[in-house]
């Protein structure tokens, strides 16, 4: 028998024969429903924020319409995630948690998309065709929210998948009848128009040049230090000195020392190696993801147990078979993982080479700052961050895909 | 050196291989020397000695893993005499404390591994591991597709085991190999390597630490300090005449219990009085000091009723607890026969059934020489 102890209270509890509390029924929030008042909370705010920003053309001033301003249709459709939320905090069957939350979800990112567009006849109807718009902080809150609704699930199953390219069929069906034209990233995107896919091209070789040089480098230097102590004396210190210097530090002080080599021996400027420009770049994105690399994969050639490789002698291996049967592939999830992780290093720090002359998505977001154009810088951030979550993804597959089996799923090195 | 030949178990055989003075050094420590030894061929030779006191050491340099800074090894045995170094490891399985299973392959590409490198054909191999996994009681239907790090201590000593017999070599170096599992574990253990080797007759040699363990597998036992041979010879006879103090001491005060670990349970089983019924339908002379086993429907053993003094007793039986099997010594006989206060213990056979049991009586006899 239980008994509440005062109705304010969120126990319950359940004494035994001589008084003593034997159980208590909990009714504190658990951990999911308090994400969900967080998810709520976000939801709420988002509503007094700005929700969009119109300008009449490129340079005038930014005119602010909340939430509130919108037709009371839209604003209905709005308020369904979170009230969704809601319900899943306080459901008690398992599908129907499962159901709310998911609705949630993916009408969390269908509405705002839908509302965008009708934003985009609205403004153009009142501004004008030099009209422009972007989202502005309440649909930044009110993404986020719908990011944390996704988090959230414990897992991200096919229908979430489904969902999401449902929307992502909608937001381009719509945006083929026009609906998103007057949105800046649109403007900007075809403002620059074959130059984006240049800008993406360029970023994306930058990085894999970068990519390439580093590893043919670092993988030896990490198994020359693995071999011997005075190898690994001379790489590790210079690699921590090396991470010491802020990336764009890097990029700098690369300019004099290079520009000083293509004066004195013209034929590498008509290689392309100049003081500024893609090869500076380059080597300054190769030495930054030489770390990385050289770290996983000297903790995953020494972290094999000396057991093993003393067996593997006494079975009678000879060198040669030790490396390709033994040492190569239990220690190839943590080089692998050491690859990615300069993978999506490189990715984020190819955005500099901009500032030494080179090219990529970096291209974008300086030059949006210099104009102080919100929605350019918007677009490069966007790509970059597609580009860098696209890539790793793909590395994850081609990662799980070459680890031997009994080794998938644990936890790599920990360098 | 020679002396073990005139042992009667030692005397059949010839000598595998012999390591004549050899000496080895990590820098500045002298790890061996003057270390002689002749390998029995076909028995179990056992290297015990204080830690540290080079018995991996010689061990490794059988097969080549540590290189001798003088002194000769010489195979003596025509099939390795002329191999290279990595064919003499080949044709040597290794099975080491730590197990050292690749952490990559399933178990069956584990057992495969040496017959891989040898280039069998792939049919035969398959072939092998069943056999070898079976060899080692575990179902291969159960086992093949398994990791290591799915497998108990216990399991992943077995299939280093099976891993060393890979290719059926001639000689089988083997270090502490049961050094890394808990106490009941280790006596199974033993009792399979016993019953495997009675078997398959390789050359083995074993490194161990464990006295217990040393008495009960070795056919010669070689016992080492600091880098040195003291005493080399069948257990019974150091047991009997050990040499010198530190020999003695090693061996420690209780000798005549250590002897009994000289003997398996089948060397002493005896047919034994048993049926369904609670009590014997004759009842046990009060002299004969013999147990009625009750035995179940299948013959395995449920109880033991026996007479001791002028008082009946009757003592329930769970099997493997208070059953020995073929190949457990005597010492644990004893240990049983006193757990239980019955006059003998039973011997039980594969599933459990009764199969003869060993007589306190006849343990005191044998203990006495
Ligand atoms: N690789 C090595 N480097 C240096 N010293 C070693 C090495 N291996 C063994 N030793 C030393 O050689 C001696 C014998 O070692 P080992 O044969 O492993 O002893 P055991 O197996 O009897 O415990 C010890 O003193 C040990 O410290
Ligand atoms: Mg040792």
């Amino acid at each position: 028998m239980y008994r509440s102890i005062s109705s304010d209270t969120c126990f319950l509890e359940k004494l035994g024969p001589n008084g003593v509390i034997v159980d208590r029924a909990d009714f504190r929030l658990n951990f999911q429903q308090k994400l969900a008042s967080v998810v709520l909370l976000l939801f709420f705010a988002s509503f007094f924020f700005p929700f969009y920003l119109a300008r009449e053309n490129r340079i005038s001033e930014d005119i602010q319409s909340g939430l509130l301003s919108l037709s009371p249709l839209c604003i209905l459709f709005l308020m369904l995630p979170p009230l969704l939320i809601a319900l899943h905090a306080f459901a008690r069957k398992g599908w129907m948690k499962e159901v709310t939350i998911t609705l949630s979800g993916v009408l969390g990112l269908f509405f705002p998309m839908m509302v965008l567009a009708i934003v985009g006849s609205d403004v153009s109807d009142a501004f004008g065709s030099l009209a422009r718009y972007s989202p502005a902080s309440g649909m930044y809150l009110y993404l986020t929210a719908v990011i944390i609704i996704f988090l959230m699930k414990p897992k991200f199953r096919l229908y979430d998948l489904s969902g999401m390219i449902l929307v992502a069929l909608a937001v381009m069906f719509v945006a083929s009848k026009g609906s998103y034209d007057r949105l800046g990233i649109v403007l900007e995107g075809r403002n620059f128009g074959s130059r984006v896919t240049r800008e993406v091209l360029a970023h994306i070789r930058l990085t894999f040049i970068s990519l390439g040089i580093s590893i043919v480098i670092g993988i030896p230097l990490a198994l020359a230090s693995f071999q011997g102590k005075r190898a690994k004396k001379i790489v590790f210190p210079f690699l921590n000195l090396l991470q010491t210097i802020p990336s764009i530090a890097l990029f700098g002080l690369l300019i004099t020392p290079l520009s000083l080599l293509s004066r004195t021996f013209p034929f590498l400027r008509e290689m392309g190696i100049k003081g500024i420009g893609n090869a500076p770049a380059i080597i300054a994105l190769s030495t930054y993801a030489l770390y990385p690399i050289i770290r996983y994969s000297f903790t995953a050639f020494s972290s094999i147990e000396e057991s093993v490789i003393q067996a593997a002698k006494g079975m009678g291996m000879n060198p040669f078979q030790i490396w390709r049967m033994v040492r190569f592939p239990l220690a190839a999830p943590g080089v692998l993982h050491g690859i990615r992780v300069a993978l999506i290093q490189t990715i984020g720090n190819a955005t500099l080479a901009k500032l030494i002359g080179g090219d990529g998505l970096g291209v974008l977001v300086f030059e949006g700052l210099g104009q102080a154009s919100v929605d350019m810088v918007l677009l490069g951030m966007l790509l970059i961050i597609a580009l860098t979550i696209a890539s790793d993804r793909i590395f994850q597959i081609f990662i799980y895909l070459v680890t031997p089996p009994a080794l998938r799923g644990k936890a790599v090195g920990n360098g | 050196m020679q002396s073990h030949h005139n042992h009667p178990v030692l005397t059949d055989t010839h000598s595998f291989l012999t390591v004549k003075n050899i000496a080895v050094n990590y820098g500045e420590i002298a790890a061996l020397q003057d270390v002689t030894l002749s390998i029995p061929a076909n028995r179990v030779t056992v290297l015990i000695g204080p830690s540290g006191c080079g018995k991996s050491t010689t061990l490794r340099c059988l097969n080549g893993l540590v290189k001798i800074d003088g002194g000769s090894i010489t195979y003596e045995d025509e099939g390795i005499q002329d191999l290279s170094e990595t064919d003499l490891r080949r044709s040597m399985g290794y099975a080491i404390q730590s197990v050292g299973l690749m952490p990559h392959l399933s178990v069956e590409e584990n057992v495969d591994l040496v017959p891989r490198l040898l280039g069998w054909p792939k049919a035969s191999r398959t072939e092998r591991v069943e056999k070898l996994l079976k060899l080692v009681r575990l179902e291969p239907e159960i086992y093949s597709k398994k990791y290591p790090h799915e497998l108990s201590g216990g399991e992943a000593q077995r299939i280093g085991f099976a891993r060393a017999l890979g290719a059926d070599p001639p000689m089988l170096l083997m270090d502490e190999p049961f050094g890394a599992v808990d106490p009941l574990n280790r006596e199974q253990l033993q009792d399979e390597f016993i019953r495997i080797q009675r078997q398959l007759k390789k050359t083995v040699v074993f490194v161990t630490h464990d006295l217990d363990e040393a008495i009960r597998l070795a056919d010669y036992l070689v016992i080492m300090k600091d880098g040195k041979i003291v005493q080399a010879d069948a257990p019974e006879r150091i047991l009997a005449s050990p040499r010198g103090e530190f020999v003695e001491r090693f061996l420690g005060p209780d000798r005549a219990l250590q002897r009994l670990t000289l003997f398996t349970a089948d060397r002493l089983m005896e047919k034994v009085l048993s049926g369904v019924e609670e009590k014997p339908a004759l009842a046990p002379d009060e002299s004969s000091n013999r147990t009625y086993w009750q035995v179940d429907a299948e013959g395995k053993p449920i109880a033991g009723y026996a007479w001791v003094g002028d008082k009946a007793i009757r003592r329930l039986i769970v099997n493997g607890t208070h059953t020995v099997q073929q190949y457990s010594s005597l010492k644990e006989c004893v240990s049983k026969i006193l757990n239980l206060g019955l006059p003998s213990a039973a011997v039980v056979c594969e599933e459990g059934r009764l199969c003869g049991e060993v007589r306190f009586e006849t343990i005191q006899q044998i203990s006495q020489g």
